[in-house]
């Protein structure tokens, strides 16, 4: 009997890897999967004219206008819930009494929660078309902002409550305002924190599209300038539009924007690793 | 709290600061035409109508129907060739995103197979539907070898709502004797996205079969019958995509795309028309359909030429219409481009040369609807 | 001059942050940037608000139509507009044939969430085992890198690819080997479409999309197992599977179930991936390969269609399918965070998977 038992324990053990690491293959395998097959499809399209004509050209279509469009829609998203998110995060952080702050911090997280086609639902039937802005660039800059701000709230929370302790007792002691401190004492160390928070919504707002879909619509030109009745292009939509398009120049077209946006959130997304990272050696270098 | 309150107040002025700067020009329908001087008649001729190059570049968006898409790309280096100022920026999506579209004013001129129905121009005063062209539907299949399959809309419309489910069917032998059909099953492909297309096919469904007239009856977006195998795809070179992928498939293919069907090897219906012969789209049948129909086109210019009577008409035509909401052009400059543009594209000289058309399959607007089109293009001003 | 507060026993109080300063203790800068500052702290909240009123208005007409038929019934169509009768119901006037019941949708969203959930959890977990106890150190961190691959990806592209590869793959070969279950499960049996479109490929889609978050959770937790325990349960003589089972997972259990819940929660909500595979029909699913649709992707294509619609009906129908999805978000992601952060802050996932 005893010598049946660790041969039962050994095989389940087995098993019991050999699923975990099927499982492990189910996670990498599409991953690559989808990559090289981006990749692959793109192919036929990856030449100069994707970044020097717009969607428009009908012999040798380009990317110019989306990728324009992808930025300045960033830019905006950076412009708009940058500033609302910093300084939320810092009241979070610094001036809010624990049950106000309790509160914002909550409604904060479940705006978080909410799918980015309800908001996007939202911006239209109020900002499109109840306001009468039409499609516009600054309909769709105030639908990212508020898909990304509960984001940049956060992370801006969290590394102004990083920073060590002495610090802070340091500049009590110093006797400076509660902005100086934030100013100069604060705000540096937890500056790569605010940074990479800002680099991950930018990260979700490149990679969203259906937010974007009934408030910027689409252009096929540059952008150009005017926030209101100014349809917008961007790279998301390209790939969703010409997916469902046969030909294969049209299949290329959305595996070449799809390429770039992934190309876009992965450098934005590992960026911002890589500069948390340095923050955190940044606060163990401070830490006395 | 003083926090709460301060907090309150500043979102307060934040939100009515945007509100307030939000734009909303407006503009109000200008009086009907004052130009008919130079002309005998009462009605103005294209003459009357002012036309001309607009003083500075003017970009014309369009956007819908995925079966006039191919004409407006070949009329786009014409126009721009003809007035330099302007450029014509035509786009597929679908009727129904043309027409919503055109209505809200987001894109200059919505491409639409359908007219607008009486509840959209009741919303919105002073908006029209002008042809520029008349096209047709093909109804194709993918059967292998059978050429010439001859259909009635009745046994059509008992296909797409289930009745019917192979082609071997003793319904579709009765109208093709002489011909060995399979026991393929069918696999009926429909439109997911708002169409025009969707909107003369179930006409000519609503045309030929009673229950589909009181059941899903017509309109762009139709109550589909559940029909277990049925597929969808968007915009008419998709539909060709899918029913080429998948035997025994049936489609609604519009003419302009026809050509790409037949290459593919999708075989093209011989349609029952109203007066009972076989007949398949080609510039003489839907002229005859046409003809038949034009006298019967109302000021308006909403109407119908679908199941017209006559020994050669082919059943599924339609005029292709361009939706325009005059209230929402608001510069002058704009409602001449768009005027110039229309004048333009309707001429023979123009926009409506044999080459173009033929291209496409189109046949140019009976003589008689001419009048009517420059009445209505006159009514556009900025 | 600032003041340090003390509490009774001589203590100082509160940690990183210096709690509750007086207000006249505040410079004028200070008081500006506190007020500012707090501004800007209200506006999630603010926009909240704003989310659920401008649905709840838009929504009241369709659902005072409707009734309790937006629950019951399957039947969804924005109405024949070129029929020149008007439906009433209720005092509210919509095009002819009008009907919003959201049932299909409400099923499709369900259907699809569920099974993403009950596949990714079992396959996140297990793949952060091995992960953790099998792979060399050297190589975890190339083959963690694939984690963070399948997170960047944004949705728009997976639904590229769930269209032109992998649903064409999984209709040509994975759905015949399945349809064998058939003779079990009904569910199974029966046709699916060729190029894959349809519920269980928009599942299976789904659950890659969702795999990230709860990956990344479980990684931390397990990270932060106490080598104590989990080698105490070794020097005992357990086997790795079964310090796996008896110390780690207990310990992990929580964080799981919590990440878990935000995954559920993305799944509900994911717009453009199924829009692109699931077909969109607006009928219940006939089979597990069926199209149907769900309400995400209802919405997402039926809005510009919406504006068609004289009555201004279409529109508030869509309202108050964005309504419905709303609440079933909120409801799940609140669950989900409530839980989590009974554990740590730290291991709180950022939502999208990013």
């Amino acid at each position: 009997m005893e010598s049946r038992a660790p041969r039962l324990r050994h095989i389940r053990g087995i098993v019991f890897w050999i699923l975990c690491g099927l499982a492990l293959l189910l996670i990498i395998t599409p991953a690559l999967a989808i990559v090289i097959s981006v990749l692959v499809k793109a192919a036929p399209a990856l030449k100069w004219s994707l970044l020097t004509n717009s969607t428009q050209n009908v012999q040798n279509p380009g990317l110019q206008n989306a990728i324009l469009g992808t930025l300045v829609l960033s830019l905006g998203v950076v412009v708009v819930a940058g500033p609302i998110g910093i300084l939320g995060g810092i009241y979070l952080a610094e001036f809010a009494p624990k049950r106000l702050g309790g509160t914002l911090r909550f409604f904060s997280e479940v705006l978080a929660g909410v799918p980015s086609i309800v908001i996007g639902l939202v911006a239209y039937t109020a900002l499109v078309v109840a306001l009468h802005w039409g499609f516009s660039v600054l309909s769709a800059i105030i639908a990212l902002s508020l898909l990304t701000l509960p984001y940049i709230v956060k992370t801006t929370e969290v590394s102004f409550a990083q920073v060590p302790r002495t610090l802070r007792e340091a500049a009590i002691a110093l006797g400076l305002s509660r902005i100086t401190t934030i100013r100069k004492v604060l705000l540096p160390p937890a500056l790569p924190g605010i940074i990479s928070g800002m680099v991950i919504a930018l990260a979700i707002s490149t990679g969203e599209t259906a937010p974007l879909l009934y408030t910027a619509s689409f252009s096929n030109t540059n952008p150009t300038a005017g926030l209101f009745h100014n349809p917008i292009g961007y790279l998301t939509y390209v790939t969703y539009y010409y997916v469902q398009l046969p030909g294969a120049q049209n299949q290329a077209l959305a595996s070449a924007a799809a390429g770039v946006t992934i190309l876009l959130v992965l450098l934005l997304i590992f960026g911002g690793r890589a500069i948390t990272a340095r923050q955190r050696k940044m606060v163990a270098r401070l830490d006395v | 709290m003083n926090v709460r309150r301060h907090a309150s107040i500043g979102f307060a002025v934040i939100t009515g600061a945007v509100l307030v700067s939000a734009c909303g020009s407006t503009s109000t329908v200008t009086a009907p035409p004052t130009s008919a001087a130079s002309s005998a008649s009462s009605t103005p001729t294209a003459a009357a109508v002012q036309t001309g190059n607009p003083a500075g570049p003017q970009t014309l968006s369009e956007a819908g129907s995925s079966l006039l898409y191919p004409y407006l790309q070949k009329l786009a280096p014409g126009i721009n060739a003809a007035f330099p100022n302007i450029t014509l920026t035509p786009a597929a999506g679908g009727s129904g995103t043309g027409q919503s579209e055109a209505l809200s004013g987001t894109i200059d001129l919505g491409g639409s197979d359908a007219y607008l129905s009486a509840a959209q121009v009741t919303a919105n005063a002073g908006a029209l539907n002008i042809p520029i062209a008349v096209s047709a539907q093909a109804v194709n299949y993918n059967l292998p070898g059978i050429t010439n399959l001859k259909l009635s809309g009745s046994v059509i419309a008992q296909i797409y709502s289930g009745t019917i489910k192979v082609w071997n069917d003793p319904a579709i032998v009765a109208l093709n004797t002489g011909v060995t059909l399979p026991a393929t099953p069918i696999v009926p492909v429909r439109r997911s996205d708002s169409s025009g297309d969707t909107f003369i096919f179930t006409s000519f469904l609503s045309a030929t079969n009673t229950s589909w007239a009181s059941g899903p009856a017509f309109g762009t977006t139709v109550p589909w019958p559940t029909v277990t195998s049925e597929l969808t795809a968007a915009g008419n070179p998709a539909m060709v995509d899918t029913c080429h992928s998948t035997p025994g498939c049936i489609a609604y293919i519009g003419v302009s795309v026809e050509g790409a069907a037949l290459v593919d090897g999708l075989g093209e219906a011989e349609l029952q028309n109203a007066s009972g012969s076989y007949v398949q789209p080609g510039s003489s049948t839907i002229t005859a359909a046409v003809t038949a129909g034009a006298s019967k086109v109302p000021a308006s210019l909403a109407a119908s030429l679908i199941y017209e009577t006559g020994a050669q008409a082919y059943p599924i035509v339609n005029f292709e219409y361009l939706i325009i909401n005059p209230s929402k052009i608001t510069s002058s400059d704009t409602a001449l481009a768009v005027r110039t543009f229309i004048e333009w594209a309707i001429s023979s000289t123009g926009g409506a040369t044999a080459d173009n058309l033929s291209a496409v399959g189109f046949v140019p607007l009976p003589t008689n609807v001419i009048p009517l089109v420059n009445t209505a293009v006159a009514q556009i001003t900025g | 001059m600032i003041l340090v507060r003390r509490r009774a026993g001589g203590h100082p109080t509160g940690p990183a942050r210096v709690a509750r300063t007086r207000t006249h203790e505040l410079t004028t800068g200070d008081r500006v940037l506190q007020w500012v500052s707090g501004v800007a702290a209200t506006i999630p909240l603010a926009g909240l608000l704003f989310i659920t009123v401008i649905l709840v208005i838009w929504a009241v007409p369709a659902l005072v139509y409707s009734g309790f038929t937006v629950f019951t019934s399957d039947k969804f169509f924005i109405g024949n507009f070129y029929n020149p009768n008007f439906s009433s119901v209720n005092g509210i006037v919509a095009p002819f044939g009008a009907n919003y019941g959201a049932l299909t949708f409400i099923i499709g969203t369900m259907a699809t969430s569920l099974i993403a959930l009950l596949l990714a959890v079992p396959i996140s977990v297990g793949g952060v085992l091995m992960l953790s106890e099998w792979i060399p150190r050297q190589l975890e961190g190339p083959l963690s890198t694939f984690l963070e691959l399948l997170a960047g990806i944004p949705s728009v592209v997976f639904g590229f690819w769930g269209l032109t590869v992998f649903g064409p793959f999984l209709g040509a070969h994975v759905f015949p080997a399945l349809s064998h279950l058939g003779v079990v499960l009904p569910f199974f049996k029966g046709s699916w479409a060729f190029n894959g479109q349809g519920l269980l490929t928009a599942s299976l889609v789904l659950t890659l999309m969702i795999i990230p978050i709860i990956a990344s959770t479980t990684r931390q937790l397990v990270k932060r197992v106490p080598v104590l325990a989990s080698e105490g349960a070794l020097a005992l003589g357990m086997t790795k599977y079964e310090v796996v089972r008896v110390v780690t997972i207990p310990y992990v259990r929580t964080g799981i179930i919590a990440s878990a819940l935000l995954g559920w929660g993305r799944a509900l909500g994911e717009t453009i991936a199924v829009l692109l595979i699931i077909g969109m029909a607006n009928n219940p699913p006939v089979n597990i390969y069926g199209t149907t649709s769900t309400l995400a992707s209802t919405i997402a294509d039926e809005l510009d269609s919406a504006l068609s619609d004289g009555t201004g009906m279409a529109l508030r129908a869509m309202a108050m399918l964005g309504l419905i999805l709303l609440v079933m978000s909120l409801i799940t992601n609140l669950t989900g965070r409530l839980v989590v952060r009974r554990i740590s802050s730290e291991a709180l996932p950022v939502g999208r998977g990013v």
